[in-house]
């Protein structure tokens, strides 16, 4: 439980062997290529062999776009819980019949780009149909502008203006005009207005105070409603020829499985392509650098000497720390808390893997918060059928592992508290017996009645964790010659912690002279240690301003930090009080009206709803506060964050699995 | 003082749980309410996410249940003895409902506003929306330590 050693690898590879080998690499998974590292003269002498990335990209997307086409139109029926299925690496390397799969891709984008522009066109007909409404009733076609001597308007007013009084303007300016009321609607009326030609721009401008909106209608020909029909016919067409194109997309479902299986088959070339461009050739040879964990050296070497390459590898120097992936070795349980280490920052390389003592303490506090036998249950059954349906990998895996340690902390807890749903069962035995004087499920402690004792022994596992943290600070700085630090900076807080422990001792059991002179001696020895060691590097009045900080960061800080252990309590106390209430809430009908099959239904659905809302807020909750406690608290101990994670050439298919070696 | 007596202490304490249910149910509202505005906005142009955006609308709405938990318990604690029960009682546990009245009321419109700002999360990273409901249960923790010190008072008052 570390991190993992890495090696540098340098490979030089015959140009013929090249792709053969990086299939090869992609199969064992365990070597990330990075940059070449190499001066500017041999620089010179290399070149970029040309790339495929960019076609593969595309061809990769293509495929990925035409299956979330084809889930779209012809949505897959899977059962809820499935573990996607495992294939042969060797299978995921084939490409022979990638060629087929984007041409079949490409027909199925092809439809549902026509699919699209068919939208497009039958909003435009429905905007022509709409506009059209109005002139429904003119038996004129629409493209007559004009006759021999008379020009023909057609527009609107708004419908507050009387047709009468633009009817009078008209007369005003010629009285060879009149004008027909064609329809109205709640915004406007329209009309169709005739005049002598000579008289048009006059007209036009007696309009105008009106708000006259001028209609026209290109392109159309013959009345309205002979228009309006032609609109309908061609949506009717737009809509068979868009049924068609979804029939065509779905009967391409039977190959959807095909399809799936070559996206991760795109997937996997490109993925090989992108190693590939890392590497610079000498035109017959190329040449590459990458990383790997040392324990995979035997299995490299044994693929490597079936190739005509060189090879060497090397344990990276201190100055390479921060460009060395990095990997945490984890067992079963700690893999679990992979989740929250990556999340964070992956530790820097060289320095600790916080996991193995984030664990006890992350599941601990989880189920002190949750505290709960019954959700306990739920959560353990939800990982174990998650974990044997879908086997997960990876993230998933360390998700579904967390969610089952958490579940058994938190009906261990539940145990220790006495909670079942809250308090269910003490609600339940009193409804059905009311005169028992049962108390309860046995518990140690009880979050509502004891809730000092819980905050109390809520500090006091805040004090250990914080002190496991500086244990490791401690440890790391001697490890690197900085004993000096380790003393002063953790070295004098313990100190300060059993002076104040002996003042403790003194106050509340004891209360000797003796030990009370002890503490304070005690005490004032570690707090010049701390004041010299806060001021040790600085120089002049440097020396005073770095103490108070010192003063001022350690009593803040330290307080703080175990102050902030208290919400362990509050959640604690919170979930089960909300979940008394809903207990009591679903138990009413039944107190009131008897008991009887209505009454025990209304406290099923109350019962089943409210525990629900309380325990997915408390699942969200505990994690997140666990989470903060271990992040900002117990890693602002000793962590020394930055890793990059070690990314290996592996196969990354998102819908088919490569069987694991 | 005498003002309070013709009060008397049952509508003292009726008011108290009055404000513990209503200000906590108002921000709830309101926070699910903005949030509710972003996810709509949302879900007209990518409803397949309705479900996360419904996720994150209901986030707010803990502080009215929160608030409805102590209106219940205080509710209980005077229902039997409204009548009887003094001013001090009264202003007892209108004291014990501020904290879980006020601090719901202004947590959940805070956190209306982050769900909403998570929602674009959701809209531009949708592989990142769990990172904003982990912001949104910040807030939460404070309506949780509002409701905590509402349950604690209550519990103290004898009647």
């Amino acid at each position: 439980m570390a991190i993992v050693t890495m090696k540098k690898l340098r490979l030089m590879v015959a140009r013929s062997q090249k792709d053969e080998l990086l299939r090869e690499l992609i199969r064992l998974g365990c070597v990330e290529f990075s940059e070449l590292e190499i001066d500017a003269q041999a620089l010179e002498a290399l070149h970029r062999p040309d790339s495929e990335t960019l076609a593969n990209k595309s061809d990769h997307a293509a495929l990925l776009h035409a299956v979330a086409v084809l889930d779209r139109y012809a949505p897959e029926k899977k059962p809820m819980l499935s573990a996607p299925p495992e294939v042969d690496g060797d299978v995921l390397l084939d490409g022979s019949e990638l060629g087929a799969a984007l041409a079949l891709a490409g027909e199925i984008s092809a439809a549902d780009d026509r699919i699209k522009r068919i939208g497009a066109e039958e909003s435009r007909e429905r905007a022509v149909m709409e506009s059209l409404v109005p002139w429904l009733p003119l038996d004129l076609p629409l493209d007559v502008t004009e006759t021999e001597r008379c020009s023909v308007l057609l527009g609107s007013f708004p419908v507050k203006i009387p047709p009468d009084k633009v009817r009078e303007a008209m007369a005003a300016v010629t009285d060879e005009a009149e004008l027909f009321e064609v329809s109205a609607d709640k915004r406007a009326s329209y009309v169709m207005i005739v005049c002598v030609k000579e008289a048009l721009p006059e007209m036009q401008e007696a309009l105008r105070p009106f708000d006259f909106t001028a209609q026209s209608f290109p392109g159309m020909s013959g009345p309205a409603r002979q228009c309006s029909a032609e609109c309908g016919t061609a949506l009717a067409r737009l809509a068979r020829e868009k049924e068609a194109c979804e029939a065509s997309i779905r009967d391409k479902a039977s190959r959807r499985d095909a399809l799936k299986l070559a996206a991760d088959r795109a997937e996997a070339k490109l993925t090989l392509s992108e190693a590939s461009d890392l590497a610079l050739s000498t035109g017959d040879v190329l040449v590459m650098q990458g990383w790997l964990p040392a324990e995979k050296e035997a299995a490299l070497e044994e693929v490597l000497t079936r190739f005509d390459c060189a090879w060497e590898t090397e344990e990276p120097s201190e100055e390479e720390y921060p460009q060395v992936p990095v990997s945490l070795k984890n067992n079963k349980l700690t893999n679990a808390l992979n989740m929250v280490t990556e999340m964070y920052s992956l530790p820097a390389y060289g320095t600790v893997d916080p996991n193995p003592l984030m664990a006890p303490f992350f599941i601990l506090f989880y189920g002190l918060m949750m505290a709960d036998i019954g959700y306990g249950i739920i959560m353990i059954a939800a990982a174990l059928v998650a974990m044997k349906k879908l086997r997960p990998r990876g993230g998933s895996l360390a998700f579904c592992q967390l969610l089952l340690y958490g579940g058994v902390a938190t009906a261990a807890m539940g145990v220790l508290t006495g909670a079942f749903f809250s308090d269910v069962p003490y609600q339940l035995v009193h409804l059905f017996n009311p005169k028992s004087t049962w108390p309860g499920l046995w518990h140690l402690f009880s979050p509502e009645y004891d809730s000092e004792l819980v905050l109390y022994g809520s500090l006091v596992l805040g004090m250990l964790h914080l002190n496991t943290g500086m244990v490791v600070s401690a440890r790391e700085k001697i490890r690197r010659g900085d004993k000096a630090g380790a003393l002063f900076e953790e070295g004098s807080l313990w100190i300060l912690l059993v002076g104040a422990l002996l003042m403790a001792a003194d106050m509340l059991l004891v209360h000797s002279a003796a030990l009370h002179i002890a503490a304070i001696a005690v005490l004032v020895i570690g707090g010049v240690m701390l004041l010299f060691g806060a001021g040790r590097n600085a120089k002049g009045f440097g020396k005073v301003t770095a103490a108070f900080g010192c003063i001022y960061n350690t009593a803040t800080g330290w307080f703080g930090d175990v102050l902030s252990y208290s919400r362990i309590m509050a959640l604690m106390l919170a979930g089960g009080v909300v979940g008394k209430v809903f207990n009591t809430v679903a138990i009413m009908p039944a107190q009131s009206g008897g008991v009887n099959v209505f009454t025990m239904l209304a406290f099923v659905v109350i019962f089943v709803l409210g525990h629900a809302i309380n325990f997915a807020l408390n699942l969200l909750g505990c994690y997140v506060h666990d989470l903060r406690l271990q992040c900002l608290e117990f890693f602002g101990k000793f962590y020394a964050d930055g890793g990059k994670p070690f990314r290996p050439l592996k196969f990354g298919g998102r819908f088919v699995r490569a069987k694991e070696n | 003082m005498e003002f309070l007596n013709t009060i008397g202490g049952g509508a003292l304490a009726l008011l108290g749980a009055a404000i513990a249910a209503a200000l906590a149910c108002v921000g709830s509202a309101k926070g699910t309410g903005i949030a509710g505005e972003a996810g709509a906005g949302l879900v007209s142009e990518d409803p397949s996410k309705s479900g996360k955006a419904l996720v994150l609308q209901v986030i707010p709405g803990t502080q009215g249940l929160y608030g409805f938990v102590i209106f219940f318990l205080a509710f209980n604690k005077v229902s039997a003895s409204v009548a009887s029960l003094t001013v001090a009682q009264g202003l007892q546990i209108v004291s014990a409902c501020l904290p879980i009245a006020l601090g719901g009321l202004l947590s959940a419109i805070a956190q209306g506003k982050v769900a909403a700002a998570s929602i674009n999360i959701l809209a531009k990273k949708p592989d990142d929306w769990t990172k904003g409901m982990i912001m949104c249960v910040i807030v939460e923790f404070y309506a949780i330590l509002c409701l905590l010190a509402s349950f604690l008072m209550l519990g103290a008052i004898n009647i």
